[in-house]
């Protein structure tokens, strides 16, 4: 044996975190002597050698999570699987990196581990190459039962592997729905004229604008409601999500107050969410706690749209891409600069005379100089 | 209060906890060969404990019960029993198993998830160990039934835990054998811990023997870490059982060293002062005083049985790792003389899975 695994530790257990090494590299150690201390869900527990030899490497530092069946320590040997061994393990700790961005939760695998399924099964699925996490558990409470794996197996079998939803696009299956599963939503649309606008109007702070006006008329689409309870909180600030296409997929992040703020700080402060957004730098938090929210979809091609609210809140604008149309002015055509507006409202809780008013004041405050 | 019947739990020890003895020892004790081998036994028994735990640590075993410092209530028993009594045993009697005839291989086998290691061996009728807590009580409350009506001079004897005291089982099986007097012998090996639940979690009784007497059998406490109280204990109550028809309960009180399982972590829950006291009255290092004073044992004894030991655990670990694996359909074959059709189904379709397990066979044709 020249790597040894972790092995399961306890009755079905995945993962393990070292607490000490009492070995250290080019160490020659015996049979049965003490490696590794480290620490299940369920015991401390003090691994010895399974063999004798020289120690080359040691898989992990103390904190680290090591998942069953990764390696823990490299023995001196003529085997040379080495770097697919290694290649595999930084494999692991990327995509658990890409999870910590969305979620925001500490590093570990709790993906893998909420799949639900027997020791047994999970034996079959890695036979048959099935990804666990690509599978429906059928069984009880979502229990992936051996009919689940077998039938995945046969389904890859025919049309080739499934592409997983990864991090952000995972992110947005979930969320959108959650959205579709629960909020009742309207969409109501009209169009901003934009006689008034000077050239090189910087439309997304308009727009921002535009809202914060829109919810001191209504206050009450810049709420959080809450289903469970039927009741909603008016939030005091406005707190405007705005949606950032990028290759990963959509992102969310948050333009705090936007109603106590002026244009030259809200376009700063647009600004280093766009530029942390583009560079994933983003923390959870900036994401977290919208009470309304924007988004911009004119700005590629598309003139109305229903966008989708994501709970607790009650109401998202969409701006469309501005065109020039012939409009009635005065009883006569005239050319004008237009703003197709949608605004989607959770009619649960807004009725229609609430949304008409806050699309009025956002159309009168886009009208303005 | 005038009650019109007493009694009293009578408590057997012949070596203190340092291994010093003040009373008269029993007439067997003349037999020095004998009080060697019980010697060596509980070193081979601890000996392949520790490796078996070594073995589950580094992925090469299941799940597995130490005997740590429970070594001298098994090797007893195995010494005490005859060749033709049925052993009825709980998870922590490994080396009961082995003295009566069953390959030690085998011991690593059943821990390692296959059916033969449930195979007895030598004494072929003899019971797998039970792993369900105190149903191998009603088992063999049933196979002494057996022997009783078959006018046999056998005698069966079961053992359980502290924990399995708290069950129904045990008290209906005392129950039993008192009322139709069969031949057995009940042995808790009381090692204070019922997992993570201490004895006095676990019972308001001043002993666990005392329960013999509601039953109205005899109930003895032995200090479960003098080997010689808990032989002569065993010796005694098998003779009565057999030449008597007289059944006993026998409460052999020891310490569990060791974590419950090796999925326990008894650290969590205990208290190490409490361990090193209990460490210092361990069986073995006790036993081996009485037989440096009495000049049976010395350095080089020791040695010779160390390497033994050693060897010995070296062939059987290897003989356990060169087993090849067994038929998953195993899991139902053992189950009855007569297989039901239901289970010939599920037989099959077990056989099934394995090829498709093993890669003989594509799931999707």
């Amino acid at each position: 044996m020249r790597y040894f695994n972790l092995p399961d530790l306890g009755e079905g257990l995945q993962e393990a975190e070292i607490i000490e090494w009492n070995v250290s590299v080019n160490d020659q150690v015996e049979v049965d002597q003490l490696l590794v201390t480290v620490e299940t869900a369920k015991a401390v527990v003090e691994i010895p050698s399974p063999q004798a030899g020289a120690v080359v490497s040691l898989f992990g530092k103390p904190g680290d999570i090591i998942h069953v069946g990764q390696p823990l320590v490299e023995f001196a040997g003529d085997d040379g699987e080495s770097t697919t061994v290694v290649g595999q393990l930084n494999t692991s700790a990327t995509e658990a990196g890409e999870d910590v961005f969305i979620i925001g939760a500490a590093t570990s695998d709790r993906g893998r581990r909420a799949v639900k399924a027997t020791p047994a099964v999970r034996a079959l699925a890695k036979t048959l190459e099935v990804n666990l996490n690509a599978v429906r558990g059928t069984g009880r409470d979502g229990l992936v039962t051996r009919e689940d794996i077998e039938r995945q197996a046969g389904i890859e079998e025919k049309l080739g592997p499934a592409t997983p939803l990864r991090g952000v696009r995972r992110f947005m299956a979930k969320s959108m729905a959650e959205s579709g599963a629960s909020v009742v939503p309207v969409t109501l649309t009209d169009d901003a004229r934009l006689a008034s606008w000077k050239k090189g109007e910087d439309t997304t702070i308009r727009l921002i604008n535009a809202i914060a006006a829109g919810c001191r008329a209504e206050p009450i689409l810049n709420s959080w409601f809450d289903a469970a309870t039927r009741s909603y909180r008016v939030r005091p600030n406005i707190d405007v999500s705005i949606a950032v296409n990028t290759p990963d997929g959509l992102f969310a992040p948050i333009l705090r107050d936007v109603g106590n703020r002026n244009r030259a700080d809200l376009r700063k402060g647009l600004n280093r969410l766009k530029k942390d957004v583009r560079a994933r730098t983003i923390p959870p938090t900036e994401m977290i706690g919208a009470t309304i929210g924007l988004s911009n979809v004119g700005t590629i091609a598309g003139r109305y749209a229903n966008p989708v609210i994501v709970p607790p809140t009650v109401a998202i604008l969409a701006a469309g891409r501005i065109r020039d149309e012939v409009c009635a002015v005065d009883k006569k055509p005239e050319i004008l600069p237009v703003m197709p507006l949608s605004l989607t409202f959770d009619h649960r809780l807004i009725t229609g005379g609430e949304a008409a008013n806050f699309l009025a004041e956002v159309i009168a405050n886009l009208e303005t100089d | 209060m005038r009650g019109r019947h007493r009694f009293a739990i009578p408590f057997l020890q012949y070596l203190d906890t340092h291994g010093e003895v003040d009373v008269p020892l029993p007439a067997w004790t003349s037999d020095i060969e004998r009080l060697q081998k019980l010697y060596e036994q509980m070193v081979l028994a601890r000996t392949l404990d520790q490796k078996a735990v070594a073995l589950q640590r580094t992925g090469q075993l299941g799940t597995y019960p130490s005997t740590l410092g429970q070594e001298a209530v098994g090797v007893a028993i195995g010494l005490a029993m005859q060749a033709d009594d049925v052993l009825v045993p709980y998870y922590r009697d490994a080396i009961a198993q082995i003295l009566r005839g069953m390959p030690p291989e085998n011991i690593l086998l059943f821990w390692g998830g296959e059916e033969r290691g449930s195979d007895p061996g030598g004494a072929s009728q003899d019971f797998p160990p039970c792993v369900p807590v105190a149903t191998q009580l009603s088992h063999a409350a049933g196979v002494a039934t057996a022997m009783k009506l078959r006018n046999e001079s056998r005698v069966t004897l079961v053992t359980c835990g502290d924990g399995a005291t708290s069950k129904g089982d045990f008290m209906e099986s005392l129950n039993l054998a008192g009322v139709w007097q069969l031949p057995l012998v009940v042995v808790i090996n009381n090692n204070q811990w019922a997992i993570s639940v201490p004895l006095k979690q676990q019972t308001a009784a001043q002993s666990l023997a005392q329960k013999a007497i509601a039953a109205g059998i005899d109930g003895t406490q032995v200090d479960g870490n003098d080997v010689i109280a808990v032989y002569d204990a065993v010796k005694t109550a098998l003779d009565k059982a057999r030449k008597l028809r007289q059944p006993s309960l026998i409460e052999a009180v020891s310490y569990r060293l060791s974590d419950h399982t090796t999925a326990d972590d008894a650290s969590r829950y205990r208290d190490q002062k409490e361990l090193n006291v209990h460490w210092a009255e361990e069986p073995i290092g006790r036993f081996q005083h009485f037989l440096h004073t009495r000049g049976y044992w010395d350095e080089a004894r020791e040695k010779a049985l160390q390497a033994h030991c050693r060897e010995t655990v070296d062939a059987v670990v290897a003989a356990y790792l060169a087993a090849e694996a067994e038929n998953p359909e195993a899991i139902i074959d053992y189950l009855y003389a007569f297989l039901p059709a239901a289970l010939e189904e599920q037989r099959e379709a077990i056989g099934r899975k394995a090829e498709v397990l093993n890669g003989q066979e594509n799931p999707g044709a």
